[in-house]
C-alpha cells in the first residue's frame, strides 16, 4: 500500500531526527493525525520560527531571538564581563548555567578544530574571541572546551593565540564525574583528575 | 575467567542460539563451514569488540539479517571472574544519519551500560590461537603490531588508552598533514596535534618495550621445550623512531642501527622519551608536510623474531614459525595471568592438526589448568584421548549446537 504523499514525507523528515527510526516516525505521524488541528498547526509554526525567529548573537555567538542582540547574557548588566567562558556549543552554555556556579560572559565557539572533519581554526568563531579580547574588559578567558582529544587540540590552539593578550587563560579542571563512584570511574579520567589536582 | 552463558542473534550462521558452557574443557567438534570458528570468534569479540577475522563489522551480521529494514545482530555474555559475573553486549546495527543515510553502529555495554569500545579491553580476557595466525611470524610487520597491541591491551589498561590517543592524534594530524600538502596554510597548526601524539606515542612505545621484554622472558623457555632444547628464542623491538638512535641528518631521518644490536628500551623515562619524540615530530615538519602523512612513529614499529639469531619472518621454515607461534601464544597466556592473576579463556581453532601428538600433549598439560579452554576440532581422533574423555563436547552444525559424546557416536 502506498501512503499518501504528506503522510511518508512527514515520516520521512521525522527518520531524519536523531534516534528516530521508521517504526517511531510512523509512529509520530499517525499520532498527529489523531491530535486537533490546532495542536499540528502550533508545531508547525513552532518548527518555521525556529530559524525564522533565531540568530547568533553578534557578541557572543550564542543562540539568541532576533530582536534581542546582543542576547540576554551579554545585556546583563550584573554579570561579570572580565570573566569569559568559551565553550563549543550552546548547549554546552546550558550546561554551565545550570551548574549556577559561573557569572561570567560566554564565547561559542561552534565547533572544535578537527581537521579529519575539514574543521580548521578559520571554520570556528576564534578570531572574533581573540578580536573580543583585544578589545579589553576581559581578565580571564576559561577554556570550557569538551575533554576530548579535539576539544584539547582547540583549547591549545586559543591559549596560544591568545598569548600576550595579557589575560589570565584558564582550562576547565578535569574532574571525576559528581555522584560517580572512584572505583567505577575509568583510568584516563581518574588520570586525568589526579593532573589537575588543586590544593584544599 | 570464564564464559557462563552465550547468546547470539544473527551473528554470521548463528540466526539464534543460546547456551551455557561449563567449566574446564569443551570441544566444539562438526564438519566444516558449520561454525565452530564463528563461535570462538563471538567469544573473542567480548575482548576488543573487533574481529581478527573479518575486515569490517558488517561481515559479522548474518547474510539474510543484511537484506532486513533494519539489519542487526546482538551478542550477548554472561562471563565470570573471580571478582564475580558481567554482563557484556555487543550490538551492531545500522542507524540513520541526520541526512537520512543509513550508518553502521557498534554499541558496547557493560552491566547495561553503555560504554565506548576503547573502554572494552581488560574487562573480559581471552587468547585466540588461529591456523592462519603463522602470519604473525610470516606477515607483514603491521600484523605483528596488531598482535602485540591485542595482547598487550588486555594486560595494560595504560597501553590500551596510549593505543588509541596515538591513533586517534595520528589520524588528526594526517589529515592536517594532507590538507597543509594540498592547499598549502600555516604549519603551526600542527602543534596542537604534535603534543598529544608525542604524549601518546611515547607511552605506546615504553609500553610496547615493557611488554616485549616480558613476554620474552616468558616464551624463551616454552620455546626451547618446544624445541628440545635446540633454538633459541630472542624478540626484538625495532621502533620506526627509536630514541636510542642517533638524531639524524638535516631531513631529520635517524641513522639505522645495525640489525643485530640489541637495545634495551625500558630503560628510558617517559618523559625524555615524549620530548624527544616531540622535537623529532617538529623537526621533520616540513618533510612530513611534503609527504602529506607523519613519517616515523610506532604505528610504522616492527617486531622481530629470532631464533638461533635468524630472523623468521624472512629466512624461518614453516615448522620454525608454528614453533615460534606457540611458544609466543603460551607466553601470552602466562603473562596475562601474571598481570590479571586470572587465566584467561583460552580459544583454540584447530591448533591440535598443526603440531605432532608429542606436543598436543605438552600443549594440552600446559593448559590443563585453564579455568576453560574452547577447542575446535573437524575430527576429534586429532586430540588426545586423554583429553576427549575429559572434555564436554558439542556438535556444532549448521549454526546450531547440541551436545555430543564422541565415544558413543563412533559405536
Ligand atoms: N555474515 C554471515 N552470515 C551467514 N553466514 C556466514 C556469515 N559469515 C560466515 N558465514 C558462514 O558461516 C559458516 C561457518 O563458518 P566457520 O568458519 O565458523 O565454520 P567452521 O565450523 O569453523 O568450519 P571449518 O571446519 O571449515 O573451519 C560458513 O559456511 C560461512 O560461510
Ligand atoms: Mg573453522
Ligand atoms: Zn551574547
Amino acid at each position: 500500500m502506498t501512503l499518501p504523499k504528506p503522510v511518508s514525507r512527514l515520516i520521512e523528515q521525522f527518520q531524519r531526527l536523531p534516534g528516530v527510526g521508521p517504526k517511531t516516525a510512523s509512529r509520530l505521524v499517525y499520532h498527529l493525525l489523531r491530535v486537533p488541528e490546532e495542536q499540528a498547526r502550533n508545531l508547525g509554526e513552532a518548527l518555521l520560527d525556529l530559524h525564522a525567529q533565531t540568530r547568533f548573537c553578534s557578541v557572543c555567538f550564542n543562540i539568541t531571538d532576533v530582536s534581542t542582540d546582543p542576547c540576554a547574557v551579554c545585556r546583563d548588566d550584573k554579570r561579570d564581563g572580565s570573566l569569559l567562558c568559551v565553550v563549543e556549543a550552546p548547549l554546552d552554555v546550558q550546561a554551565v548555567e545550570r551548574a549556577q556556579g559561573f557569572h561570567g560572559r560566554y564565547h561559542v565557539l561552534h565547533g572544535a578544530i578537527s581537521p579529519v572533519e575539514g574543521i580548521g581554526p578559520e571554520n570556528l568563531k576564534i578570531g572574533e574571541l581573540v578580536e573580543r579580547v583585544r578589545k579589553g574588559g576581559v581578565q580571564e578567558v576559561i577554556l570550557a572546551t569538551n575533554p576530548s582529544m579535539e576539544g584539547e587540540a582547540t583549547a591549545m590552539y586559543i591559549h596560544r593565540a591568545l598569548q600576550g593578550q595579557g589575560v589570565r587563560v584558564t582550562r576547565l579542571a578535569r574532574g571525576l564525574p559528581v555522584g560517580g563512584d572512584l572505583e567505577y570511574t575509568d583510568e584516563t579520567t581518574l588520570a586525568k583528575a589526579l593532573e589537575g589536582r588543586s590544593a584544599m | 575467567m570464564r564464559i557462563v552463558r552465550l547468546s547470539l542473534a544473527n551473528f554470521r550462521n548463528y540466526i539464534r542460539l543460546e547456551t551455557a558452557f561449563p567449566r574446564g574443557a569443551i570441544l566444539l567438534a562438526g564438519p566444516n563451514a558449520q561454525g565452530k570458528t564463528s563461535l570462538l570468534e563471538a567469544v573473542y569479540l567480548f575482548t576488543h569488540a573487533r574481529s581478527p577475522l573479518a575486515d569490517n563489522d558488517r561481515q559479522l551480521i548474518n547474510f539474510l539479517a543484511l537484506r532486513e529494514e533494519q539489519p542487526f545482530a546482538r551478542l550477548e555474555a554472561e562471563v565470570e571472574d573471580s571478582n564475580g559475573p558481567l554482563r557484556l553486549e555487543l550490538r551492531l546495527f545500522y542507524e540513520r544519519t541526520t541526512a537520512g543515510e543509513p550508518r553502521f553502529r557498534k554499541d558496547v555495554l557493560v552491566n547495561g551500560v553503555k560504554r565506548k569500545p576503547s573502554e572494552l579491553p581488560g574487562v573480559f580476557r581471552a587468547l585466540l590461537f588461529l591456523p592462519q595466525e603463522l602470519r604473525v611470524v610470516e606477515g607483514a610487520p603491521s600484523d605483528r603490531r596488531r598482535h602485540l597491541d591485542e595482547a598487550a591491551a588486555q594486560a595494560d589498561p595504560p597501553y590500551r588508552t596510549a593505543m588509541w590517543d596515538y591513533h586517534h592524534a595520528l589520524t588528526q594530524r594526517n589529515a592536517l598533514l594532507r590538507a597543509l600538502q594540498e592547499g598549502g596554510g600555516d604549519p603551526s597548526q600542527l602543534d596542537v596535534w604534535d603534543e598529544p601524539l608525542a604524549a601518546a606515542g611515547s607511552a605506546l612505545l615504553l609500553g610496547r618495550a615493557r611488554a616485549l621484554a616480558e613476554i620474552e622472558t616468558l616464551a624463551a623457555p616454552l620455546h626451547r621445550r618446544l624445541t628440545h632444547g635446540l633454538e633459541t628464542l630472542h624478540i626484538r623491538y625495532h621502533p620506526a623512531w627509536d630514541p636510542s638512535r642517533p638524531a639524524g641528518d638535516a631531513d631529520g631521518l635517524q641513522h639505522e642501527l645495525p640489525i643485530d644490536a640489541v637495545v634495551d628500551h625500558t630503560k628510558w623515562k617517559a618523559d625524555q622519551v615524549r620530548g624527544m619524540f616531540l622535537d623529532h615530530l617538529r623537526a621533520t615538519r616540513d618533510q612530513a608536510v611534503r609527504r602529506g602523512l607523519t613519517i616515523a612513529g610506532p604505528h610504522r614499529d616492527e617486531v622481530r623474531f629470532l631464533a638461533n639469531g635468524i630472523d623468521l619472518t624472512t629466512y624461518g621454515s614453516r615448522g620454525q614459525a608454528r614453533t615460534a607461534i606457540l611458544a609466543l601464544k603460551l607466553a601470552e597466556v602466562e603473562w596475562l595471568r601474571a598481570r590479571g592473576g586470572e587465566w584467561p579463556v583460552l580459544l583454540l581453532d584447530e591448533v591440535f592438526s598443526e603440531l605432532d601428538m608429542r606436543r598436543r600433549e605438552d600443549l594440552l598439560a600446559d593448559l590443563a589448568c585453564a579455568d576453560q579452554v574452547f577447542t575446535t576440532a573437524s575430527d576429534p581422533e586429532m586430540l588426545p584421548a586423554g583429553y576427549r574423555e575429559c572434555a564436554q563436547a558439542w556438535w556444532v552444525e549448521g549454526g546450531t549446537l547440541k551436545p555430543y559424546s564422541p565415544e558413543t557416536e563412533k559405536s
